[in-house]
């Protein structure tokens, strides 16, 4: 039997780089002002765990981010990495959509497509980390999923991820079509290369509306998400003993840690 | 305000990867004058117990420590595209 | 058939110039900047002169992000105690602004960003490896293994010309091509800099300052522009001269002049909100590299093009001028019989009939002036003599100016033959 051209997708989120976030002292509002955008980190890594099975397999690599049209560097961005295609939804009608829609557009996107065999999302975004959209997704398509996934692998039809959860590794074998989310930090993000994003830069985006993928408009933005944010608070700022160790205390500071309970010397 | 207070104000997107500088330790061993950690202005290089050590974590790209080290014991690359340090002002 | 018309390394002035230079005329041109987004690498103290990019952007002083216009220039010498300072503050500033303060950041990012809306194609986040050459003639640019090929060559790649030197285009740098500058932004409110300055709206003052008081050998200069509602202030610390001390950390010298007595008072309160360090060059004209070849020219620091003289510290106006220079020239030879060394020897020429060159012949040798005792060390230190002689009662009976100056002499720690020899040297040469 001849296999097919696997087809990945990745979603992507653009977010405000978390190192130039910072909360308002006085108001507790998050200030943005200063952040550059980036893509959201777990999404690299999301990437690059499609971009693995690309390189042992014959696969096409699509990237789909639902976002205003300032997203487009940033699909170019993950062509530039050796995506094969980017996919932008942008309506105006999809501003202020909570996760509910978002999952549901971004379905019906893939659906569109008809031939998508595994989607691969971030275990969860760094601004507002629901983690919702991964598992959403699936719900919608009607596929397994293995959500928070540090490697993943496929061979005859079916995924195998091994899931990171609090007491150990999980392998899972699932049949596709599948969503994997995937944790942050799980893989080094290979490094977009000249060649591609020239590449990448002719070859352009592919921008969907809302009635490209037949959503009616009062499906999603505000109005249609359920969730509503009432309060941001930072979380209380606890002043901590810092105590300077010098080298000669070590061992005392060992001590201490093993006494506190906070760590335990086990003989070898 | 103590540098590391300073550095830690900046934003920097580190290459688990590749480290864009190296020093030779056996060069670094015989260093008469160690000048690299009076003109390093990140404090990437410091002598502990009286031996160098070099990190390119806190590297802010300057460029200047390959002119610094008069005994050819630096390797100065660019960091890899959009990794290293990233300035909001500038 | 090349893929682009123009190659060009680094989003920074010289390298946005020329790009958007080319683009406008038509040409296809790819920008390569490692930086993402551009801008994010790059530091000046920034006071940008001067209006050079007038001709790329003929509206660029009402729409570049600029901070404020410089109303008001001062030199200070400060020795322990003093800042024996001259102001130039002048209305003649408002009808022909000769200086603005900018934020690189800012600035480079909005540059490239006017390069792409004029056609060219923008590659950030991307390192350039090498100049690739084929017998002789650069063919286009190496990149993680790949050929990017292109009938000409600009590199822009600022202070630090590693491609150039991995290409053999330049020497490595030694002490005398650089200094250390180490820069801090300080946030304070537009309120409180207008005060402390005495500036209103866009107005803004730009000192540089003689750092007379650092210990021993250390020589270095000082900075403190003001933005809309932040402080640039830093250092350029000669290299030579840290080197001769060896004791002091250069990361150091930068809190010293922030403490100085007289600056302390202008920065108090801020919080500082970046710390930043970048390879100045100060080769002056004796380093600057062979310009061109076949298929390439240099711009910008790379090309070394980049002046001081202790008192101001000029590159980025040197930048853009080279830059769109270098631009003009491959315009010129794509009209003609295409990119030769021949065809691009018109770059020099251009270089030489504008400042660029001009500035670097004239003020040769600058550097053996302006780091030196003289200026370092026996100047703020007899000026400081004399004004204290002239205003501090020390309960004797007034002095002459004249016997001031000679005692001064003595004080400044250089002999009196020494001084007039290099005094006359310094000013020949300024
Ligand atoms: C401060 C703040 C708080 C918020 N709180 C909530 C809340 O409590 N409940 C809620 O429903 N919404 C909330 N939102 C809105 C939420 O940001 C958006 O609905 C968003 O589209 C997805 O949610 P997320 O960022 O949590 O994604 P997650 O579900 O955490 O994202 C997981 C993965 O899904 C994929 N993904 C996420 N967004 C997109 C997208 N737009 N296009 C393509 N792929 C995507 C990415 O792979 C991502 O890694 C909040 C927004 C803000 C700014
Ligand atoms: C502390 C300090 C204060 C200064 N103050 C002033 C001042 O007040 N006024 C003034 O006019 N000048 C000042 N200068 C000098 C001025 O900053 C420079 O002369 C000017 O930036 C030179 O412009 P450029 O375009 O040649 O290089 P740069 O501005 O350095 O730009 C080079 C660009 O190339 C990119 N690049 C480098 N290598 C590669 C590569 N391999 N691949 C892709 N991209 C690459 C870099 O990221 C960068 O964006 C100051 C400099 C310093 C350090
Ligand atoms: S890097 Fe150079 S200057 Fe620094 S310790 Fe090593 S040999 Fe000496
Ligand atoms: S490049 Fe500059 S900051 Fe980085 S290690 Fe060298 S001297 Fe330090």
């Amino acid at each position: 039997m001849i296999e097919l051209a696997l087809h990945l997708v990745v979603l992507i989120k653009v977010v405000p780089d978390g190192k130039e976030v910072f909360v308002d002292p006085v108001t507790f509002t998050l200030n943005r002002s200063m952040a550059t955008n980036i893509i959201n980190p777990a999404d690299e890594n999301a990437l690059e765990a499609a971009l693995q099975i690309k390189d042992q397999t014959d696969a096409k690599v699509t990237v789909m981010t639902m976002a205003p049209p300032f997203a487009e560097p940033f699909l170019m961005e993950c062509m530039s990495r050796g995506a094969d295609e980017a996919v932008l939804i942008s309506d105006r009608a999809v501003a202020g959509s909570d996760t509910y829609p978002t999952s549901l557009t971004v379905a019906a996107a893939i659906k569109k497509m008809g031939d998508v065999d595994i989607v691969f999302a971030g275990e969860k975004t760094s601004d507002s980390s629901t983690g919702h959209v991964g598992p959403g997704v699936a719900e919608f398509i009607g596929a397994e999923l293995a959500s928070y996934s540090r490697k993943v692998t496929y061979e005859n039809g079916y995924v195998t991820a091994e899931r990171e959860l609090e007491n150990g590794i999980e392998e899972v074998r699932i049949p596709t079509p599948a969503v994997v989310t995937i944790l942050t930090d799980s893989n080094d993000p290979r490094r977009a290369t000249l060649r591609k994003k020239i590449d990448a830069m002719k070859r352009g985006i592919i921008t969907w509306s809302l009635a490209d993928i037949n959503i009616p408009a009062d499906w999603v933005g505000l109005r249609s998400s359920p969730t509503v944010v009432k309060k941001m608070l930072p979380f209380p700022r606890k002043d901590r003993k810092g105590e300077k160790i010098e080298k000669e205390k070590i061992p005392e500071l060992i001590d201490n840690l093993v006494k506190s309970g906070v760590i335990r010397v086990e003989a070898e | 305000m103590k540098l590391e207070d300073r550095l830690a104000l900046l934003n920097y997107k580190i290459d688990r990867t590749y480290a864009h500088i190296t020093v030779k330790p056996d060069i670094c061993e015989t260093c008469p004058d160690h000048f690299c950690t009076f003109s390093c202005p990140a404090k990437c290089y410091t002598l502990i117990d009286g031996k160098l050590n070099f990190k390119y974590e806190d590297c802010v790209e300057c460029g200047t420590c390959v002119v610094a080290c008069a005994h050819g014991s630096v390797s100065w690359t660019n960091s890899k595209g959009a990794h290293g340090v990233k300035y909001k002002y500038g | 058939m090349s893929e682009f018309d123009a190659i060009v390394v680094g989003g920074g002035p010289a390298g946005s110039s020329a790009a958007m230079r080319l683009a406008s005329a038509g040409h296809n041109v790819l920008l390569v900047e490692k930086a993402d987004p551009p801008g994010s690498k790059n530091v000046s103290g920034g006071v940008l002169w001067g209006n050079d990019l007038e001709a790329v952007i003929p509206d660029w002083q009402k729409t570049a992000p600029v901070e404020r216009y410089v109303k008001a220039k001062g030199v200070g010498f400060l020795t322990k105690d003093s800042n024996i300072g001259l102001e130039f503050r002048s209305s003649l500033f408002d009808k022909n602004r000769a200086g603005h303060m900018v934020l690189r950041a800012k600035l480079d990012q909005w540059l490239v960003k006017k390069a792409k809306d004029m056609g060219a194609m923008v590659a950030s986040g991307i390192t350039v490896d090498r100049v690739a050459f084929d017998k002789g003639k650069a063919i286009g640019v190496e990149q993680d293994g790949d050929l990017i090929t292109s009938d000409c060559v600009i590199l822009a790649e600022g202070a630090n010309p590693r491609v150039a030197i991995d290409s053999g285009l330049r020497e490595p740098l030694n002490d005398k091509d650089v200094a250390i500058g180490v820069k801090e932004v300080i946030k304070l409110s537009e309120k409180t800099v207008n005060e402390r300055f005495n500036l209103r709206d866009k107005e803004g003052f730009a000192g540089e300052y003689v750092l007379g008081f650092l210990p021993d050998q250390v020589e270095a200069g000082g900075f403190l522009y003001t933005n809309k509602e932040t402080i640039s202030a830093g250092v350029v610390i000669s290299m030579k001269h840290l080197r001769e001390n060896d004791r002091t950390y250069s990361f150091d010298i930068i809190e010293q002049f922030l403490e100085h007595p007289a600056i302390a008072p202008l920065v108090d309160g801020g919080s500082v909100e970046e710390y930043s360090a970048h390879m100045v060059q100060e080769g002056g004209i004796e380093r600057v590299p062979k310009l061109f070849g076949n298929g390439y020219m240099i711009a910008g620091d790379a090309a070394g093009f980049s002046f001081s003289n202790g008192l101001v510290l000029q590159g980025m106006n040197y930048a853009i001028a080279s830059g769109i220079a270098a631009a003009d020239t491959l315009i010129e030879a794509k009209k003609g019989n295409g990119v030769s060394e021949e065809s691009l020897a018109g770059y020099r020429k251009r270089l030489l009939d504008s400042y660029v060159l001009k500035d670097l012949y004239n003020f040769r040798g600058i550097d053996e002036v302006t780091w030196g005792k003289l200026p370092h060390r026996a100047i703020p230190n007899a000026l400081e003599h004399i004004m204290k002689g002239l205003f501090i009662e020390q309960g004797v009976p007034k002095k002459h100016l004249y016997q001031l100056m000679t005692e001064a002499l003595g004080e400044s720690g250089i002999r009196t033959s020494d001084a007039v020899l290099e005094g006359y040297r310094m000013l020949r040469r300024m």
